[in-house]
């Protein structure tokens, strides 16, 4: 193969959701050369985009509120899984980053008496979550962080490039082999340092309200570079997304503690499972709530239970206007119908195990955001991924700027791992196959859907690791018919060979976890047990190992 | 199976492909491109992401007004086709797909 073009730069930023980018920023601000590349249009296709609400403390906090109380919360509700070092840089940084956010131009949305509007939220014992541009707060975010990008002349752009794998020299990384998509060209940019900040993993499951590009890259990346894994199994499923119709089947109905909820026999079963908070509960127990309603045949036929949110419409309308308008856009009228729900995949607690600064145990490897693990443990409280992307991308972007690279030994120009050979052979001889790329990663979803929901079994979890070796060996029948420029079905079979490498992950820690504990609930081990242990996944040449460690600060 | 028409004016293109798409009811304009990808045409390139109206990188031209192909439903216009094209400011990488 001939050498690859290589490319300079201090830092490399993977993903450019809030994380990516407040690591850019911050970066930026240090005098470091920094390239934040996105497999989709920069700062339109991570899961930020969605976000409607961030967990803040500030000026306009409650007088109750404060770091000790906030952190309590996230302890609570992390099952005992939650990295105290972690907890406490949260819990600590959060209000000078949302100050930062503020001082580049972020408005928060305010309330009738044009004071900051503060809203309450499953989970946290006191309102503390906030908005801006009416209930996007994603967006506002990135917007604005964009603004502050466009500003700064050593901070370059780049959309429509997908990671194939990071490079290595003598342990250290120094950079990436990407794929532009728009030329159909492979490139080598060499860097100091890497940033993985490519957000989640929605897409590993066939309902989901993840964006499209949620298909577990950073996690796949992370591993072959040598980063371990933690708590994979915690994948959190939002428990009130709607079923039907197709379209939207996914999208959170985030005014549930606004709703009742019934079965298919007209119960308002939340009494049954939690009698005092009933609907207004943590994800973690309504969902399992919802997913055991279904199982055990209340409910509806395709898979759902109902919502009703006609007792509180208005502050649905105000707070929640988007999906309010969505809803009724695509013919549910909340006023009188009841929409069909039902958990679907929406955020992954695990991730690739960092330090305070987003350090992994490989050097010059950092994360940020939903890609890093061991901030929210066995459960993530609602408005607190933002607000780990805006805390954590800061600390992963200065802390990557002191990095000392590799200068000397430029990375060699051949691909390392196996899924890059693989990729670059298909690409010259792409007929040779008969699988569609597509057809693959339908047929991972269908497994986890299937096997590796809400509510899993040993039988359950078997059956996905052996069915997913299945679709690994398959990745190399696959048949690309089109391989122009800008080609889908390129697209599709990088992210399926990424896809299956995390979705081993997943299924393989979920094994490891002999209990139920936070997101993860079997019902062969139905009970917590009084052992607090961690769940890890390493890949060694090409082998996933699988092994557990004990908590920091002790078991609880 | 209800049939939808669907005519698709691709960038650096002469021809206006022509795909007759399995028709269900509510389905959107994205649903219909999604469609033609897996059972007519791999090589048909559009964007999107949230798929919610949120992150605008889905939007085209659809039956000659702009709009976001995740919000609008698949309807023919009074010609009896779905027509869709690339926006028309900025330059197209392919298809529908603009530089963002
Ligand atoms: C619908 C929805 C609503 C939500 N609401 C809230 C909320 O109200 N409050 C809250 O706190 N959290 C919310 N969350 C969760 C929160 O939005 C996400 O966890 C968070 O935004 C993740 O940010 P991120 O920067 O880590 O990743 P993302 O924003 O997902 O960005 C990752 C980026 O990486 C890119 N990428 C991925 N793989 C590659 C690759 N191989 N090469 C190059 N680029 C790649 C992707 O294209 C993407 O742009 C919500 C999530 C969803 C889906
Ligand atoms: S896909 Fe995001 S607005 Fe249509």
């Amino acid at each position: 193969m001939k050498s690859m073009e290589v490319i300079k730069t201090n830092i490399l930023i993977i993903g450019s959701g809030a994380a990516g980018l407040v690591a850019s920023v911050y970066a930026g601000q240090a005098g470091a050369d920094v390239f934040v590349i996105d497999k989709g249009a920069v700062g339109k296709s991570g899961s930020t985009v969605g976000a409607v609400q961030i967990a803040s403390l500030g000026a306009w906090s409650q007088p109750e509120d404060s770091v000790e109380n906030y952190l309590n919360d996230i302890k609570e509700s992390g099952r005992g899984l939650s990295d105290p070092e972690l907890m406490n840089i949260l819990a600590n940084d959060l209000s000078t980053r949302l100050e930062d956010l503020i001082d580049w131009g972020l408005k928060l949305d305010l309330d009738e008496n044009k004071e900051v509007a503060v809203f309450p939220t499953a989970g946290h014992s006191v309102p503390r979550s906030v908005s801006a541009r009416k209930g996007k707060m994603g967006l506002a975010i990135v917007q604005t962080l964009i603004r502050k990008v466009n500003s700064m002349d050593n901070v370059r752009k780049w959309s429509d490039v997908i990671t194939l794998e990071l490079v290595k020299t003598s342990g250290h990384i120094c950079g990436a082999i990407v794929f532009d998509q728009k030329t159909n060209t492979p490139y080598l940019i060499h860097s100091n340092a890497v940033i993985l900040a490519t957000g989640g993993i929605g897409q590993l499951y066939p309902i989901t309200s993840n964006p499209a590009q949620t298909t577990g890259d950073g996690f796949s990346l992370g591993l072959a570079a040598g980063a371990s894994l933690i708590d994979m199994e915690q994948v959190q499923f939002y428990p009130v997304s709607l079923v039907t119709p197709h379209s939207i089947a996914g999208l959170c109905i985030s005014f549930y503690h606004y709703s009742k909820l019934y079965n298919s026999r007209g119960e308002r079963f939340m009494t049954a499972y939690e009698p005092e908070f009933l609907e207004n509960t943590t994800r973690d127990k309504l969902a399992i709530a919802i997913a055991t309603e279904i199982a055990t045949g209340r409910g509806t036929s395709r898979g759902g239970v109902y919502l009703d949110a006609s007792g509180e419409l208005d502050k649905v309308k105000k707070e929640f206007p988007h999906e309010f308008t969505l809803c009724t856009d695509r013919g549910i009228d909340l006023a009188k119908d009841r929409a069909e729900i039902g958990p679907a995949a929406h955020f992954i607690m695990g991730g690739i195990q960092a330090d305070g600064d987003g350090a992994t145990t490989v050097p010059g490897l950092y994360v940020a955001g939903e890609t890093a693990g061991g901030l929210h443990g066995g459960n993530r409280l609602g408005n607190n991924a933002l607000s780990e992307c805006i805390v954590f991308g800061a600390r992963a972007g200065l802390a990557a700027t002191a990095v000392e690279g590799i200068t000397s030994a430029p990375p060699s120009n051949s691909p390392q791992s196996k899924m890059t050979d693989l990729f670059l052979k298909k690409i010259q001889s792409p007929t040779n196959g008969h699988i569609r790329p597509h057809e693959l990663k339908e047929k991972l979803q269908g497994i986890l859907g299937e096997n590796v929901g809400v509510i899993r079994t040993n039988e359950s979890l078997g059956k996905a690791l052996q069915q997913l070796k299945e679709v690994e060996v398959e990745l190399e029948q696959v048949k690309l018919s089109s391989t122009g420029v800008y080609s889908r079905e390129i697209l599709d079979f990088i992210e399926a060979g990424h896809m299956v490498r995390t979705a081993q992950a997943i299924v393989g820690a979920a094994i490891q976890r002999k209990e139920s504990r936070g997101a993860h609930f079997t019902t062969d081990y139905p009970q917590m047990s009084s052992e607090t242990y961690h769940t890890i996944v390493k890949l060694d040449d090409e082998t996933m190992e699988f092994g557990t460690s004990p908590v920091k600060g002790g078991d609880r | 199976m209800e049939k939808l028409s669907v005519k698709i004016e691709r960038a650096n293109s002469e021809v206006v492909d022509l795909f007759e798409v399995d028709y269900t009811k509510e389905m959107t304009v994205l649903e219909a491109l999604e469609e033609i990808y897996r059972h007519h045409d791999p090589s048909l390139a559009y964007r999107f992401s949230c798929r919610t109206g949120l992150c605008a990188t889905c939007m085209m031209i659809i039956n000659g007004k702009p709009g976001l192909s995740c919000m609008k439903l698949a309807e023919p216009s009074t010609n009896g086709f779905l027509t869709l094209a690339p926006l028309p400011k900025g330059s197209t990488i392919k298809d529908l797909v603009k530089e963002l």
